[in-house]
């Protein structure tokens, strides 16, 4: 019995494996990411997925899919699809029950798939881009033969490497070849523009055309890595995503000093600090074991959130608002995902759930950052006798520590203070107002007789109060009182004047010890000046120092220093609790989360390596060398930033929405070879690029290869874009020979149009900037982000306000009006026209010269002739019209000819050629 | 089909640039984008065909404003959006409160303050009634209040709602829920919205033009005019009262017009010399951009040109034609909108009349403001309706919230004025022309006008109507960004259908 049991067990076995492997020979096998989901997304996820769950189904997670519905069955019975609900569905004719509702049905070849990947067994696949990738096979190219070296074979002879591989096969499954490779002075202003946003010089070009060594291109592009300019070019396609702006954002938008930031990711390229580093700098490097001021200062990248300091706005709503856009823009930059709509509710299309979304904003929710007007934390840099009195104030306390191994944590607590402010309690905080009030909603403020409450925090040891403070009149005496307003008085002091309450000083008061978590009350007497007001912007209880440090400390808080932005936690009192926001609104807090990384991705913790639930981890998390979206989006955006559209073209999205990508393998192996071979260096994964035949081809196309592939999807051509907004005023400075090759400092302010700054508020200009700082690199032209440089936004810059990962190109007139009208730009055509006087006495010999410079080429006579037409009919009229002339050429003394150069010039720099990088 | 027109669907297909174009709506008025595309599907709203068609894998041009995604017959044809920045008192111009005057000066109820935050006022404020005087006019017995007498002579053509309410009580967020229908920043604005709709009517202009007054710009900067996660080609583009009307839109110094055609003639050769070679339909996009350019540089300043009018208009605008102010705005907001501009918003900045200083009060500042808008919006209105174009332009006027009923006291300080903080609950918009139903007077506040009680509208309900009035189903008309549909209404708003004419 019981073996013909097992027999029939085995047979039946035998028998279903027969038929499914028969079944399967005339099903091909369905693949769940590419054949069923994007039915799913399309047809059926607005109403089954992770904002609606009509029916208590979704489509969103396997266990959602496959669990009963609120009929109690399960949809979708793997191996069974007669028996399932999903597939009964669609092919009903009762349009109340037919699915998709109320729109037409899915057509037969939808349904057959559907069918048949149900029969198979529902196999549930997870998104390809969120899964590790894995080094794909290189695809073989040419012939045994050709591979060997022993014949010869197109393919083989074009290929330079792994990459052409890839698009080689691409290439050949469209039925395309790929075009000859560009000429050596389209190739190497290609390469000067994409790698350090520079034309080449006629130098540079000259020593390219001298080199006939099969390196020369490698020479020049190992040049160009090793220039200065590269850093500045590739720090500005970041100055996008990490939303660096040199003002706060809304209403007021005052300025802010963070540009020490901007050069740090200038130094950082430059260097090329390998990107796990570079990441991990930019969103923790103030967890990193004594950071040193770089790493603090890479911290900037999430201190360029906005700060609102508009009048009545409340800090806590803005403080948030910059934590749920550090989680967005992390996201965005990082991992190309579209996490910001899990704020409001499960993502409607992709494996997130609305918890994940808070469960990782709890890693940024401990910011000290707090929407005080202040920016603190920052971090200050103290010169001459103060950063001696620094070191002073370091050597005093390390001598005071009676255990010499506890001197540097210390040390490092009290110079952090002196240097961050931190840690310190926000006045906006204190509660229990009495005669007292938020001033402007932003720092607080008390009058005679009032009171409020700090706390209750645990004050344990601590016996310092550090009180930042002001008032307009003398004579105010402030008292703390321990757990009520008329509790015992631990300290009262008389309040500084300042000139107005907005003015603060640094003060030092003693307490008695206190233990436990307690209340404090400050009242205020003030009887010979009831109505005026002493503000108090941040106290912050210390343990004591001995007197000659304490002294110097308080001195260093009252200095105002150069300072920039960072990133500090919170930690004892000052850390926060997370919780979830109910549809996304901080006003509606829900359960309470931890740290933690969706579950749709790898975990935190495995084997060998526990994370730390901060930053840090997260940082260290995201670097893994086999996490799945990490390397892929970093080379995604380079590829990008080469070829004008990247591999996957949402950069912004690698998620099932999307754009589907005809080089998946290819996106794989350059991302797990960054990883492994690279070790994450970007100049690497650079040289690979630009040195591919894929990248070297040459632009130009033809009708047939327009219609196969307008957009250059496959690659069988080289990349033709128009230059970034920044491309755009460097080349034609540069061309001019007007660029300053200045580098680092504070955004300068070269020459706008009046009338662009209009900020209520706030006084601040636009002062013009002098000498070479007119003709600075437009990375360093000062942002203002409700105001930004005109023609930066006419070439489709964003406002930075947000991060934002992609350039929409556009093509339109204002961008013409800019280069033929723009003062720069005639300052650039009054440059380049006396380059050209002084390059010959015939004026086809100068036009000659001038397009040269502009283009690295030969005109083509009928070019030359159009422009010869132009410069004859101009220097006819401006002989005629002297006055014209001058007022052209301004404040330069004219001659007709000068005039004539100046008015091609400026056509020269308006040439489709010079503004497309080709 | 031509190999052309085959090109281009196979272009915009594949193209995700384009995509976004094409999947604007999910029942396929995509299709409809492409036609206009392809130059065809002329039905709406346009003057000038379509004459250029868009290169395949070009990026988005001027010549894609005639993008015309409109889903049903319209009433407007354009919009005069006329934005007092800062926010007008409602209750000194035209929610009339007779119980407020009887309990001025009287403490505020603390019902009304309960878990209430305001911007300024602190602790238990004052009621503070109107500090102008009322009276109805018109066959329509519109309340208008002497701040405002030339509108009190076209009360019959205004349909005005008092019951409007907003989420936000600080200008910049209140500004932008107003135009981009967030509050917070990255949202195009409502013109970015209507132009990629609609496109433009003329091929000359922009479709989308904003003119500020007032000294300064929005609290909330460019943003309420910005195009936001639509391409930038919808943003605004401001027209300048010093210097350049647009940006740069005059030749330099030294260059006269005939040189400046023959150097943008010369550009274009040699760019069509250059697309013999290279062939990216992008060229021939550029060549035509730079023609534009050219028309421009003529059309802009001539619609700027007030110098033309006749005096008789002038003076009925109260017009100095040599000083840039709002009178001059909404001039030249007549202007354009006679060229087919499609959306033109004005911002007067000016209204935030807190009581903190002369300037800022009810009765002194207010008064001064209204003095120097109202004979302009009053003729605008009238001037319209004289050349038959006030049946299809909206003409919108408001601010971007209410004020409060009680009196300020700002840090709990009574103030040197008489002035009202900012107030979400209830304020008074007006529309005229444009498919509204005139002399109508919608919704009402309470007896005390703190809050909206009767037909109450959300300002995504504003939205939702004016969308409406230019022929969009606003739950339809969506943009995909970051995954998901986008609309100006977020995920709410109803058509007011009251004011509907």
């Amino acid at each position: 019995m019981k073996l013909k049991g097992m027999a029939a067990v085995g047979v039946g076995a035998v028998l279903a494996l027969c038929s499914f492997s028969l079944w399967r020979g005339l099903h091909p096998a369905v693949d769940f990411n590419t054949q069923i989901k994007p039915i799913f997304n399309k047809n059926c996820i607005a109403c089954h997925g992770g904002v609606k769950k009509a029916s208590d189904f979704s489509l969103l997670f396997r266990q959602e899919a496959f669990a009963p519905a609120k009929s109690g069955h399960a949809a979708i019975i793997p191996g069974d699809a007669d028996g399932s609900e999903l597939i009964r569905r669609l092919t009903l004719t009762d349009p109340t029950e037919r699915m998709p509702l109320n729109a037409p049905p899915l057509p037969a070849h939808e349904v057959k798939l559907l069918r048949d990947w149900v029969e198979q067994g529902a196999e549930w696949g997870d998104h390809w881009a969120f899964q590790s990738p894995e080094k794909p096979r290189l695809p073989t190219i040419g012939t045994l033969w050709s591979r060997l070296g022993l014949a010869r074979h197109p393919e083989t002879n074009w290929a330079t490497n792994g990459i052409d591989h890839f698009v080689l096969e691409t290439l050949r499954e469209k039925n395309l070849t790929p075009s000859p490779l560009a000429t050596k002075p389209t190739l190497l202003r290609r390469l000067s523009l994409d790698l350090t946003g520079l034309p080449p010089t006629e130098a540079d070009l000259r020593t390219y055309l001298a080199d006939t060594t099969a390196t020369a291109t490698e020479s020049v592009v190992d040049r160009l890595l090793a220039s200065n300019a590269y850093g500045e070019k590739w720090a500005g396609m970041w100055l996008d995503l990490a939303r660096y702006a040199d003002t706060k954002g809304y209403e007021r938008d005052p300025g802010r000093s963070i540009w020490r930031y901007r050069d740090y990711l200038i130094r950082a390229f430059n260097a090329d600090k390998p990107y796990d580093q570079f990441l991990t700098e930019q969103l923790a490097g103030d967890l990193l074991p004594q950071p040193t001021d770089e790493q603090l200062v890479a911290t900037g990248f999430h201190r360029n959130t906005m700060n609102n300091d508009e009048g009545g706005t409340q800090d806590e709503e803005f403080r948030v608002a910059a934590v749920i856009d550090r989680v967005n823009t992390t996201w965005d930059v990082f991992q190309g995902t579209t996490f910001a709509c899990v704020q409001c509710h499960s993502h409607p299309y992709d494996p997130f759930r609305h918890e994940d979304y808070y469960r990782y904003m709890a890693f940024f929710n401990n910011a000290r950052d707090e929407d005080v007007t202040t920016d603190t934390p920052t971090l200050r840099f103290y010169h001459g006798p103060d950063s001696v009195a620094l070191a002073r104030l370091a050597a005093y306390v390390r001598q005071a520590v009676p255990d010499p191994r506890q001197a540097p944590a210390q040390v490092r607590r009290v110079v952090a203070m002196a240097r961050t402010l931190e840690p310190k309690i926000n006045s906006h905080s204190f509660d229990q107002h009495v005669n007292a009030a938020l001033l402007d909603a932003k720092f607080f403020g008390i009058r005679h007789q009032g009171s409020a409450r700090i706390g209750p925090l645990n004050f344990t040891g601590q016996t310092r109060l550090y009180v930042a403070w002001g008032s307009s009149v003398a004579g105010a005496q402030l008292a703390f009182h321990l757990n009520k307003p008329d509790g015992p008085v631990l300290t009262t002091a008389t309040v500084p004047q300042t000139g107005s309450e907005w003015n603060d000083s640094v003060q030092v008061l003693t307490v008695p010890k206190l233990t436990g978590k307690r209340a404090i009350y400050l009242t205020l007497n003030s009887p010979a000046h009831p109505n005026a007001w002493v503000m108090l912007k941040w106290v912050s209880f210390q343990a004591a120092l001995p007197a000659p440090a304490e002294a110097i400390l308080v001195d260093l808080l009252n200095k105002n220093p150069d300072q920039t932005p960072i990133m500090l936690d919170g930690t004892g009192n000052l850390a926060r609790k997370t919780h979830v926001f109910r549809r996304g609104s901080w006003l509606t807090p829900g359960a309470e989360v931890t740290p933690d990384v969706p579950g749709t991705l790898p975990p935190m913790d495995v084997p060998g390596q526990t994370l730390p639930r901060n930053r840090l981890g997260l940082a260290q998390w995201m670097t893994r060398p086999n996490h799945p979206l990490t390397a892929r989006v970093a080379v995604n955006r380079i590829w990008e930033q080469l070829f004008g559209t990247g591999l996957v073209e949402t950069l912004e999205d690698m998620g099932t929405q999307g754009s589907q990508t005809a080089h998946r393998d290819l996106l794989d192996w350059l991302a797990v070879t960054f990883v492994e071979d690279d070790h994450w260096r970007m100049k690497k994964l650079l040289k690979r690029l630009v040195l591919s035949s894929t990248y070297r081809q040459q632009s130009t196309t033809t009708p047939a290869l327009l219609a196969a592939d307008p957009t250059n999807r496959f690659l069988a051509r080289g990349p033709r874009v128009r230059l970034s907004a920044e491309q755009v005023r460097d080349q034609a400075l540069a061309l001019s020979g007007l660029l300053s090759r200045k580098l680092y400092g504070p955004g300068v302010m070269p020459v706008q149009p009046g009338g662009i700054w209009q900020s209520p508020y706030n006084g601040e200009a636009w002062v013009l900037a002098q000498g070479e700082d007119r003709h600075r690199r437009a990375i360093y032209t000062y942002w203002k982000r409700t105001a930004p440089y005109p023609s930066m936004l006419t070439f489709d810059s964003p406002s930075r306000e947000f991060c934002q990962v992609r350039r929409l190109r556009t093509n339109t007139p204002l961008q013409a009006l800019v280069t033929l009208n723009d003062p720069v730009y005639m300052e650039a055509a009054q440059a380049l026209a006396r380059y050209m006087a002084s390059q010959s006495n015939v004026p086809d010999q100068q036009l000659g010269a001038g397009l040269r410079r502009l283009t690295g080429q030969n005109p083509t006579p009928a070019k030359r002739a159009v422009l010869s037409q132009l410069y004859r009919n101009a220097e006819t009229y401006y002989a005629q019209h002297p006055a014209e002339a001058r007022n052209l050429l301004a404040p330069a003394p004219p001659t007709p000819r000068l005039a004539a150069l100046t008015l091609a010039a400026n056509a020269m720099l308006n040439l489709d050629e010079v503004l497309t990088n080709q | 089909m031509n190999a052309l027109d085959h090109e281009l669907r196979h272009a915009i297909g594949q193209r995700d640039t384009r995509r976004h174009f094409l999947q604007t709506c999910s029942t396929g008025l995509g299709m409809m984008a492409l036609g206009s595309f392809l130059g065809g599907c002329n039905g709406f709203g346009s003057n000038t065909p379509p004459t250029a068609t868009a290169p395949p894998g070009a990026a988005p041009t001027a010549t894609d404003l005639n993008a015309q995604l409109a889903q049903f017959a319209p009433k407007a044809k354009r919009i005069i959006y006329l934005h007092m920045a800062g926010s007008p008192s409602q209750l000194e111009l035209f929610d009339h409160k007779p119980e407020l005057q009887k309990y001025s000066g009287k403490d505020c109820p603390q019902e009304l303050l309960a878990g209430k935050k305001f911007a300024f006022i602190q602790g238990t404020p004052k009621l503070l009634g109107s500090t102008a005087r009322f009276a109805q006019h018109g066959q329509s017995g519109a309340w208008i209040s002497d701040y405002m007498p030339h509108l009190q002579t076209i009360a019959d053509e205004l349909t005005f709602i008092k019951s409007m309410h907003t989420d936000q009580f600080n200008h910049a967020p209140a500004q932008l829920l107003m135009h981009t229908g967030s509050a917070r920043l990255g949202r195009p604005s409502i013109g970015a919205w209507v132009t990629y709709g609609l496109g433009s009517e003329n091929d000359n202009l922009p479709g989308f033009m904003v003119l500020a007054s007032g000294g300064k710009q929005p609290d909330a900067g460019k943003s309420v005019w910005g195009s936001g996660f639509l391409p930038s080609v919808y943003q605004g583009v401001q027209c300048r009262t010093d210097g350049d009307p647009v940006l740069y839109v005059t030749d330099p110094a030294g260059m006269p017009r005939s040189l400046r055609q023959q150097t943008i003639e010369a550009i274009n050769e040699v760019n069509r010399q250059e697309y013999q070679t290279a062939q990216d339909p992008e060229i021939l996009t550029r060549v035509a951009q730079y023609e534009l350019a050219f028309r421009m540089q003529v059309s802009v300043p001539d619609a700027m040109a007030i110098s033309g009018e006749p005096q008789h208009i002038l003076d009925a605008y109260g017009v100095d034609p040599a000083k840039g102010s709002f009178a001059r705005n909404c001039l030249l907001a007549r202007r354009l909108a006679e060229r087919g501009v499609r959306f033109i918003q004005l911002f007067d900045w000016g209204w935030d009349t807190h009581g903190t200083s002369l300037d800022t009060s009810l009765d002194m500042g207010l008064q001064a403001k209204c003095r120097e808008t109202d004979q302009a919006v009053a003729a605008l209105i009238r001037d319209l309706k004289q050349r038959g174009m006030l049946e299809d332009t909206l003409v919108v006027w408001g601010g971007e919230f209410g004020r409060t009923p009680m009196q300020e006291n700002r840090n709990g300080q009574t103030q040197a004025y008489f002035g009202r903080d900012h107030h979400p609950e209830a304020f008074t918009m007006f529309m005229a022309g444009g498919g509204t139903k005139p002399g109508l007077t919608y919704g009402q506040t309470d007896p005390l006008g703190y809050y909206a009680v009767a037909d109450k509208v959300h300002i995504h309900d504003f939205q939702a109507t004016l969308l409406h009035l230019l022929g969009f189903d606003h739950t339809r008309f969506t943009y995909p960004f970051q995954g998901r549909p986008f609309r100006l209404t977020d995920v709410a708003g109803k058509v007011v259908k009251g004011v509907l004419a």
